[in-house]
Parts: C-alpha cells; structure tokens; sequence
C-alpha cells in the first residue's frame, strides 16, 4: 500500500458523501433523539407537555434487578465469545490452510448454510433437541441412561449453546482471513529451528492471528449481547437479558422512556469495549491494515 | 511485537532440509487431533440443521422424539401459507434493496476511505464500523422511537434503511481489504500507457476490487435476509420479514412448518452459494 | 451458471408461491379499488378459519377487502402508528390489551349499540364496565392436565402447587400475557384476601417455582401435547379445540372459581373506516357466524341467542348462570400497576 504524505483529499472523497448521509440521519440522529426520549417523562408528538427526569435512570439503580439483568446480559455475552473464539479458531485455520478447491468450497458451505437458514430455524433446531421431550434426552431416556430428563434448555448454559451455534460462523469467517493472510513459510521457519509443530502454531501464529481473534471476538459480542430470540425461547423466558427486557418494556408495558435508558446503557457499554478493542488493537501490532 | 518476512535463500535451503526430514510421527499423531477436532465442530454446527429436516417430515404437531412417519404436511402447510409465502417475499424484497444500497454506499465509501486523502480515516473507519460493534437491537430501537417521533408510521423504507446500516459495514471491510492489497502499480501503469484516470478507474480498479465488493454484498444480502433485532422493530403489519413471521409462528405452533421453512432456506442457500461460487470464484474472497 | 441458477430458483418460488395462492382462492376475489378494513386476529385454528371462511364470507357480503394482522402483540404497534392514520381500524384482543389502549386513546371505549343492533343480544358480561369495546367470546381459564399421567382427582386450583408437578408445572411469562396476569389476582383470592392483594399473589408465586412458561396460550397447548407440560394454567379453548383427535388431555374447572378470559373487539378513533369497522364488529356478533367460530375453536359466545350443538352446550358457556360464574378482572386497577408487578414477577421468576 502506498504511504500518502499529508495530501489533501482529491475527488474520490466525496464518496463518502452518501454514507455521511445515511450515518447522520439513520444513526447518529436516532440514538440521540433515543437518548432525548431516556430523559423525558413521555413521548413528546402524543403528550405535548413532557418534561425533563432522571427517573429512568434512577429506577435502574434502585432496583438491583436491573443491574443483575445487565451482568447476566454481558456474562452470556463473554462466555457465548470465548467458546465461539475456541470452536471458530480451529475450523477457520483449516479453512485458511486447506489445499484443495473443492475441500474449501465444502468448508464455506458448511459454514454458509447455517447462517442463511435463520435465526428462529436454528433456535427451533436447538429446542427440538434440548427439550425435556427433545431428541437428547428422549435419546438418553430410551438407553435407560437416566431416569429424568435433564434440563439443558431453561438455563444460561442453553442458551449459550444455542448462540454459540448461530455465531460461530461469524467467527470463522473473520479469523480465516486473518489467518490465510499470514504467512505459512514463518510457521516452517520455526519449525525449521527445531519447534514442534504446537510450539510454532503458539509462537508464531495465535499472535499472528491476534487481531483477527480481537475483531472476531468484538463482533461475535456485540451479536451476543444483542441476541433476543435465542435467549428468549432457549432460556424458556426465564432468563432476562436486556433486549428482551427492553423489547417487554416496549411491548407489555408501552414505556418507551425507560427503553431508552436501557438502550443507552447498552450503548455505552458496547462503546466502552469498542474502546477498549481499538486500545488493544493498537498494542497488538504496528497494525497498517484497516480490520 | 514485530513479524518479518525473509526472502533469503538460507530459508529456502532450510526449508528443503524440512522437507526432506519428512513428517515424523508426533505430527502424524497431531494432525489426526487436528483433524477430529474440526471434524466434531463441523457437526456441531450442522447436526441441528439435520435434525430440523427430520422434524420437517414429522407429522406430529409439536416437539417429539423420535419420529412417527415421513410426510410433506408442514411443506404444504408453509407454502400455501400467504404470510409465509408473503414474508419471504418481502424478506427477499428487502435483502435485494438493503445488498444494493449497502454495496453501492459502502464500495464508494471504502474507496474514498482508502484513497480520497480524507482527514482523520482511521476515526471515519471506525466509526464506518460501529453499527456492527454495537448490538443491533439499539439500532432497530432508535430507529423505531425516531420513526415514532417523526408521526411516519413504519414504512418499507424504514426497515431498508435499517438494514442498510447494519450491512454496510460489511461491505466496507471487504472492499478495504481488497484495496489495501491492491497493487497500485497496475494503475500506475495503465495511466503510463495513456489512459485517463477515469478510464484506469473503470478498467483497471474496479474490475479487480470486484470480488472484495461482492464479497461484501454477499455477507449484506445473508445478514438482511436472517436479520432479527432491526426488523422485529420496523416491520409492520402485512410488512414482516420471514424471521419476524416465523417467530411469531411459535407463539401459536411448535410444529414442523418451522422445519418446512428452514428446508426451503437451505436450498435457497446451497443454490445461491454454488451458483455465485461458481460465477465469482467467491471463495477466495468471503472473509470478513 | 448463476443465470440459470438464479432462474431456476426462481422458476420454483413463483411456481410454490402461485400453488399456495391457488390453494387460498376464497370465492370472492376483492377488486384493488374495494375499501379495506384493517383488522387483527390471533393465528393457529381461529386465524384458519377466518382465513378459509368467515373473512371471505365477510368480504364478498360487504364488498370489501379484510387485513388481518396475526403477529401479536398488537397494542405496540398501534402505538407507534400515527394517531390520524391508525394501523387498525378493528382491534380484537384480550380485555387487558384493550383497556390499556382506551387508556392511551388508541380504541374507543365504548361501541355505540344504534350502530352495532346486535349487541342488544349479548350477555351482560360482554358490555359490563369491566369491558372495553365489547366482548364477542369468553373462555374460561383454569387448569389443562394430562389424564395419562396418573393426575386424577384434580379440582383446586392449590393443587398446582403440589411438589409432584414439579418439572411439569405451566404457567405464563405474566408480563405480556392475560392469562397470567388474571392467575396472578386468582393467587390473591386464593391466598389472600382477594383480588388486589398483590403481597399474598406474590408470596404464592414464589412457591410456584419450578415452573416452565411460556408467552402464548398457543405455545402452552403445544407443551401439554407433547408432554412437556403436565398441568397447567389454560383456558378451556385450549384443549376443547383438539376434540376429536384423541388427545390426553381434559380441561379442570377449579372449585374456586374459572377467570374470564374475553376476546374483545374495539374500533380506533382514527380510523377512516368507521361504517365498515362497526358492520364488522356487528357481523361478529350474528349467531351463525358466533355458532361457528365457537364450535370451531371452542369459544362461549358472546351472544345469548347462539344455540350450539350438543357436544359444544355441554362443555362450553351457553346459559346465564354458567355465565355469571365468570370471575371478571378488574384490568384498570391492574393496568394502574402494571410496571411494580411487572418488575416484581420478572424477579420472581428469573431462572
């Protein structure tokens, strides 16, 4: 890539216009004004005398309800991360490193179709098999493995099964680009100095790979934490994440107010790792390319 | 943490050693590991995709196992539905608009990024990217109290705008990557040889960013079509993409129909891949 | 090659999409230049049967064209459409939904009988004041159960809480659904000193746990079928409608009383289509149509006039006195307090 010295911006930067446009009015304007509406008392076109309030906000931290849905929306969220990272590593690496045509065609597949299937089929998928009449546990019970079903849906752990399962490919496809862009000859080369084939991937790769895993792992999160259908029915409504809480808050209670707060808590948060992403970023690698 | 590439020929010589202290047995014993573990992940994610497809022929009306028969009643029942058939049209209404105007927002907006000299690109860039750093459900959620406020209802644009959003950063990091690996040199050359900017532009750059931007077109149109969190806000009623349409089927049904529609996905699936595969040679570029 | 790819799926889409309008071609096809009237409606069998008979009969009677919104919830939307243009010009929902829409001035609170004659024929309880709009079915909610599990001799409600249906238990997610929400005053009669006391409601909450919920009636009928579920709150609807299919399944109409669970029918102040919405809301209510609805999807008319079949008189609520035992729900003061029992039942129940 040629380096530019300070040059000033030619014509190919009004390009950037239309996008400019579609930012400032379909996503800047929204947050704010869904910041604006946290702040006042009711929904100003309908009630024209709505005043400013902190009530939204201060009913999240009277009630430590609210702040126990938030760690339980970010606890799903990392864990739902750190396997994804942990299933999507390897698979990417093969797909980064297979030879042959036909055999990358399949491995993108493989990858591909669960993801244009949809999330409602593939959360369907997942209680048809971890209901208490689901195909594991009629499974087990006919093999007289056990006597009660066990319950691997209505908990946390079945709900990060099923994400795990819809993000995973979102993982793979951005690790494999960053690992097909590293060279393999390094990894030979260590191996040339006496590395085990482990070591060299150790050494030598999984820091390659670095920011791939940071980029990778941002993403698969900001789904995560986003995520309303799975948790809603794999969870069995018992387990409160904060888009269904908000969605309920929209929807059963008709309070958009205290939505927006919720919202603007989540925003924040997800900003605060997008910060915390690009600081890493940064430290990880005299990083040229734009990921 | 610095990485270097030697080209030297002490390498090549070495590596020619390595190849001749050909694979010892340890390596044998980890590549089999290797091999079990992606093989079990493959399976991981494709099993549930399998046993959709039997639940899809199950006659039973709701969740059991195993099986009682094989019959194409949830087939029927999806395709005579005029919601379903109705919300997969408008799903795939909806993805064609959003893939058009996400790639053609974020192709020009990646190449103004990478070449247009713009102050200030890697915060441009950044935020570029944020709408999908950022849980799509605030999106759909400010979205819906802006629409709200603004007294517009919940119109067909609205959702397209939606989605547009949380694909065009799709689009414009594929198109990057391809850019920064783009060897200028070839446009160097042709403008050497004569040719105009403009004319290097239209059959020098944009023929070979061509994959990167499809690329990204691709990921817009699979991520509209399966997208949840902006729709569940914006769709309206008579409106509904088929992720909306077929949660809301749950409420009513756990039956089989689910499974209908999702075979129909896979095939939609395998033969928009294969066919683009084929065309584009996709597969060298669908990275993220 | 992607053209003939791209051709040929969409040669089958067309030719599934064109089998599926075929097989839907009701008797009346409407013209683009007839009125339509936007109207909500649940799915599963009253959605099939609206779809298959009642809405193209409607249609080609009053010449127009009827819009039926399934994805519920529906108040939301209605919501956030714009107050001149509302979505709905008909709402049908339960009586919850309903009175906090009045509440908001999204529905007319009451239906004027000079414009609807037929709600002259209906039973008290369908245009009382804890009615909003009126009420064209009533169900009655009390406990569903499997009969081959052993459960016999089911009568109170209190048995719910007996330790053996642990891992069986059904109840609903109360935030957004109706029948949750009148099971939770019922724990206040049955536990407390009635209706409103919310401390004995919640108390008896608690113990309910573990308990499997759902958020649709629809999603807990499919629970009972397949076994998932044991005994469970449900409205009669919910397992009469599988008569015939041999199911093992039979409805319990506790000692302490059944809860009334309405299908209520509004008109929008906004809409534009008043004259058709309120032939609507009157046609819903003529005793043919109430007679197949009710027989169809084992609902209790609303209309004392409506003679059912034998096998429907039986179980369903066809006389006065079988209808007076409908325990109503006061859903304004409900509604009032919505948000603090909204957060205190979502604690209870978190996993």
């Amino acid at each position: 890539m040629s380096t530019a010295a300070a040059q000033r911006p030619n014509g190919l930067a009004l390009f950037i216009l239309p996008s400019v446009l579609l930012f400032a009015l379909f996503f800047f304007l929204p947050i704010g004004l869904m910041a604006t509406m946290s702040v006042l008392t009711g929904n100003p076109v309908v009630m024209p005398k709505v005043a400013f309030t902190t009530r939204h906000y201060a009913r999240m931290f009277d009630d430590p309800f609210y702040l126990e849905v938030i760690w339980t929306t970010i606890r799903i969220g990392l864990v739902t991360t750190l396997v994804a990272l942990a299933i999507g590593y390897p698979l990417a690496h093969w797909m980064a490193r297979i030879k042959s045509r036909t055999g990358h065609a399949l491995l993108l597949m493989a990858v591909l179709a669960p993801m244009l299937t949809g999330i409602v089929v593939r959360t369907f998928a997942w209680m048809t098999l971890l209901s208490d009449k689901g195909v594991i546990n009629e499974t087990l019970l006919s093999l007289g493995l056990i006597s009660q079903p066990l319950k691997l849906m209505y908990t946390e752990t079945g709900i990060v099964v099923g994400l795990v399962h819809i993000y995973v490919p979102f993982m793979v496809l951005t690790l494999t680009g960053v690992i097909g862009r590293i060279d393999e000859r390094l990894e030979q080369a260590a191996e040339n100095l006496g590395a085990s084939p482990l070591r060299a991937f150790i050494e030598v790769t999984l820091p390659l790979s670095l920011p791939g895993i940071l980029a990778g792992s941002l993403l698969v999160f900001a789904l995560a934490i986003s995520a309303y259908v799975t948790p809603i029915l794999l969870g069995g409504f018992q387990i409160m994440t904060l888009p269904i809480l908000i969605y309920q808050q929209i929807s059963a209670n008709f309070n958009v107010g205290f939505a927006a707060a919720l919202g603007i808590v989540l925003l924040m948060i997800s900003l605060l790792l997008v910060i915390a992403y690009n600081r890493a970023l940064g430290l990880v690698s005299g990083q040229r390319e734009l990921q | 943490m610095s990485t270097s590439t030697s080209h030297s020929p002490s390498l090549a010589a070495a590596r020619q050693v390595a190849s001749a202290r050909t694979a010892a047995a340890p390596r044998h014993y980890g590549r089999y590991i290797y091999l079990t573990i992606n093989i079990a992940i493959l399976v991981f994610l494709l099993a549930p995709i399998a046993i959709v497809v039997v639940f899809a022929l199950n006659p039973t009306p709701f969740i059991q196992f195993p099986p009682v028969g094989v019959s194409l009643r949830w087939f029927e029942k999806f395709f005579a539905s005029r919601d379903f058939m109705h919300a997969l049209w408008f799903s795939l209404e909806v993805a064609v608009l959003t893939t058009v105007s996400a790639t053609a927002l974020g192709a020009s907006a990646a190449l103004a990024l990478a070449r247009g000299n713009l102050p200030g690109t890697r915060l441009i860039v950044a935020t570029m990217l944020s709408p999908l750093m950022l849980p799509a459900i605030l999106t759909g959620l400010a979205l819906f109290q802006t629409y709200v406020l603004l007294d517009v209802g919940r119109p067909t644009w609205g959702l397209v705008a939606g989605h547009t959003l949380v694909t065009l950063p799709y689009v414009v990091r594929t198109t990057l990557a391809v850019l920064h690996n783009f060897d200028t040199r070839l446009e160097e050359a042709a403008q050497n040889l004569g040719a105009s900017p403009l004319r290097t532009f239209f059959e020098v750059t944009l023929p070979l960013i061509k994959p990167g931007v499809l690329a990204g077109a691709i990921f817009a149109f699979i991520v509209s079509f399966d997208q949840f969190p902006v729709s569940l806000f914006l769709v309206s009623p008579g409106n509904e993409t088929l992720p909306v349409t077929l949660f809301n089927y749950l409420k009513f049904d756990l039956d089989g129909t689910i499974g209908a529609a999702s075979v129909v996905s896979i095939v939609l699936a395998f033969v928009v891949v294969i066919g683009l595969d084929r065309t584009v040679g996709l597969r060298s570029y669908v990275k993220l | 090659m992607m053209g003939s790819s791209r051709l040929s799926r969409r040669r089958f889409l067309t030719a599934s999409a064109s089998l599926g309008i075929g097989t839907m071609a009701a008797p009346y096809v409407a013209r683009a230049d007839d009125p339509t009237l936007r109207i909500t409606g649940w799915g599963g069998k009253w959605g099939e049967i609206m779809k298959a008979e009642i809405g193209p009969a409607f249609e080609s009677e009053f010449k127009c064209k009827l819009q039926i919104d399934s994805a519920f919830p529906y108040l939301p939307k209605l919501q956030a459409s714009s107050r001149s243009a509302p979505i709905y010009d008909v709402m049908h929902t339960n009586s919850n939904e309903q009175w906090a829409a009045a509440e908001m001035g999204l529905v007319e609170p009451k239906i004027d009988p000079k414009l609807v004659p037929n709600l002259a024929d209906v039973y008290p309880y369908a245009i009382s004041d804890k009615i909003v709009g009126v009420s064209i079915f009533t169900s009655a909610i009390g406990l569903g159960m499997r009969t081959d599990k052993g459960y016999s001799g089911v009568t109170s409600w209190k048995e719910l809480w007996d330790a053996k249906y642990n891992g069986v238990r059904g109840g609903y997610v109360i935030p957004v659904n109706s029948l949750g929400q009148a099971f939770l005053m019922m724990c206040g009669t049955l536990f407390g000193k009635g209706q409103l006391d919310l401390d004995a409601a919640y108390a008896a909450l608690e113990k309910l746990k573990p308990i499997k919920i759902v958020d649709f009636t629809g999603a807990m009928e499919k629970m009972l079928l397949s076994g998932e579920v044991g005994l469970c709150v449900i409205h009669d609807s919910g397992i009469y409608r599988y008569d015939g299919q041999n199911q093992p399944t039979d409805f319990v109409s506790p000692s302490e009383g059944v809860l009334s669970l309405e299908q209520v029918l509004t008109i929008t102040p906004g809409s534009k289509m008043k004259e058709l919405a309120n032939a609507y809301v009157n046609y819903m209510l003529r005793p043919e149509v109430q007679k197949r609805l009710a027989e169809t999807v084992w609902y209790s008319p609303a209309n004392r006039k409506v003679k059912l079949d034998a096998k429907y008189d039986a179980k369903l609520l066809t006389t006065p006195e079988k209808v007076s035992k409908l325990i109503q729900v006061d859903w304004k003061w409900y509604n009032e307090r919505k948000d603090e029992i909204d957060q205190r039942v979502n604690r209870i129940f978190r996993a």
